[in-house]
């Protein structure tokens, strides 16, 4: 299992952490790999996932059962797709509280698709507890922690352990000051042509962004190592006498 | 050798759930690989049947000669464990009958293991049954099963009401059916194949289906808990004692 066949979920119970933008890199960096993705947006509001990539992405709800199913049956089909949900923070408990109860893990992993789960981690009591328990409740999912450093420095570390030594977490680095403008106005790719063939971003800003891109897609390919490393362990384990 | 158990799942009102009950019973004493047979009967057509062609007869349990096919084989039979679905308004009338052939003595001097799962409706009406049957039931295993499928609420807002009926059986246990989604059921009934076959994404004869993932899921988590239910009162040990029960989880 790694990325090819993937479901990852970037969550948090607090708003405005940064989610739909790990989100749109996410989506993007699969794009970039050349794989096959799709991502689904568990959001409400302005400046959604699917208003960003609206060809890559499907709006989705869980408010009730058929929306439950065209999310969660979609997800489970190994269709060899790299999967990225944006989960809105106003539909975290639903959706954790779903997909424990239906056991998405472990039915994922019957079908041999990996499920990682980027978690953007703040100093709150809230976010806290529920990394804990995503941590208890999804033990066959990669639970990686995701840094935002533009919400501070990362002195909150030792309250996110990750799962076993070595375990990967996620840094998202602060964009340069200025640069912000050029990527928050929907819709956007940093894969597609609005970055390739930027016309109205400067060269400096256009160099910048990259720099910062390859710093983020760096991050993603050791998750992605991971998922893999994981999958073998796995099978390794299995095999033995 | 185990002796044989037989369940009566009975209401004298309609559309609380009969049929829905035994069903999990079913599945439940299969998961345990306690062999089962059922008589359905809703004569001609059978409801149960659908579910479980396999192990079901459609009887007329009013009739003498459905009456011996189904105690006088009670001792011959494979299955140790016998479910029957009692039509709505026949509860009464089967438990006299089951008085009046001697059954009940048997189950009283220990030859056969007897219970009856009493489907409560909301109805006061309702209530007033279980005083009733318990009162032929006697010495039988009796079940007092709230059905929360169809959303029933069971008086408990008003405690006099409540306690007034459900405390006064002596002996009597109380099992609780939790509410299925309706989406997931009616996909179930549409499929018309076991809980546990809907489950397993398995069709009527055991080939691969395609059943929703999330549906599926709520089924299983639903019936995991009715299971519960079935193992907080040792239904495994009350009708197969000597057998050892170690299936406590719906498989995935």
């Amino acid at each position: 299992m790694s990325f090819l066949n993937s479901v990852t979920i970037v969550a948090s119970p607090r708003p405005r952490v940064g989610k739909t933008l790990l989100a749109r890199l996410l989506t993007d960096f699969q794009r970039h790999e050349n794989r096959a993705v799709s991502a689904f947006d568990v959001n409400s509001g302005e400046r959604t996932l699917s208003q960003f990539l609206p060809e890559q992405t499907i709006a989705a709800n869980i408010r009730d059962v058929n929306g439950q199913m065209a999310l969660f049956d979609r997800l489970v089909a190994g269709d060899g797709t790299a999967k990225i949900v944006d989960l809105g923070y106003d539909s975290y408990d639903s959706f954790v509280a779903l997909a424990h109860q239906i056991d998405f893990v472990e039915e994922a992993r019957r079908r041999s698709i990996a499920v990682a789960m980027l978690f953007m981690v703040t100093p709150d009591q809230t976010s806290v507890a529920a990394y804990r328990s995503l941590r208890h409740r999804f033990t066959q999912a990669l639970l990686v922690p995701v840094h935002n450093e533009i919400l501070g420095s990362s002195q909150h570390r030792d309250k996110y352990p990750v799962a076993a030594v070595g375990a990967p977490s996620v840094r998202l680095p602060v964009l340069a000051p200025g640069l912000r403008k050029y990527i928050d106005n929907p819709p956007f790719s940093f894969a597609g042509p609005d970055m390739g063939n930027a016309v109205d971003i400067p060269v400096d800003a256009h160099i910048e962004l990259q720099r910062w891109l390859r710093r983020i897609y760096l991050e993603f390919r050791e998750v992605g190592l991971r998922l893999l490393l994981a999958d073998l362990q796995t099978s390794m384990r299995g095999s033995g006498p | 050798m185990a002796r044989p158990a037989v369940i009566l799942v009975g209401a004298d009102k309609g559309g609380v759930g009969k049929t829905t009950v035994a069903r999990t019973l079913i599945d439940y004493f299969g998961a345990h690989q306690t062999p089962t047979r059922a008589f359905d009967t809703e004569s001609p057509r059978g409801t149960l049947k659908r579910f479980h062609p396999e192990l079901t007869e459609v009887v007329d349990v009013t009739s003498v000669s459905d009456q011996m096919k189904i105690f006088d084989t009670l001792g011959s039979a494979d299955a140790k464990v016998t479910v029957i679905d009692v039509r709505a308004g026949l509860l009464s009338s089967t438990l006299q009958a089951l008085t009046d052939i001697g059954f009940l003595e048997s189950a009283k001097k220990g030859q056969i293991t007897f219970a009856v799962f009493h489907i409560l409706g909301p109805s006061i009406a309702s209530l007033e049954e279980i005083a009733e049957t318990a009162r032929v039931v006697g010495d039988a295993n009796y079940f007092l099963v709230k059905n929360f499928v169809n959303n029933t609420t069971f008086f408990e807002w008003d405690p006099a009401t409540y306690n007034s009926y459900f405390k006064k059986i002596k002996g009597a246990e109380e099992i609780t059916i939790p509410k299925l989604n309706e989406m997931a059921y009616e996909q179930v009934e549409v499929a018309s194949v076991p809980f546990v076959s809907f489950v397993g994404n398995k069709g009527a004869k055991g080939e691969a289906a395609n059943y929703s993932f999330v549906l599926r899921g709520y089924v299983r988590h639903w019936l995991g808990n009715v299971w519960g239910e079935y193992d907080k009162v040792k239904l495994v040990d009350l009708v197969s004692p000597k057998m050892e029960s170690n299936v406590r989880q719906v498989a995935g």
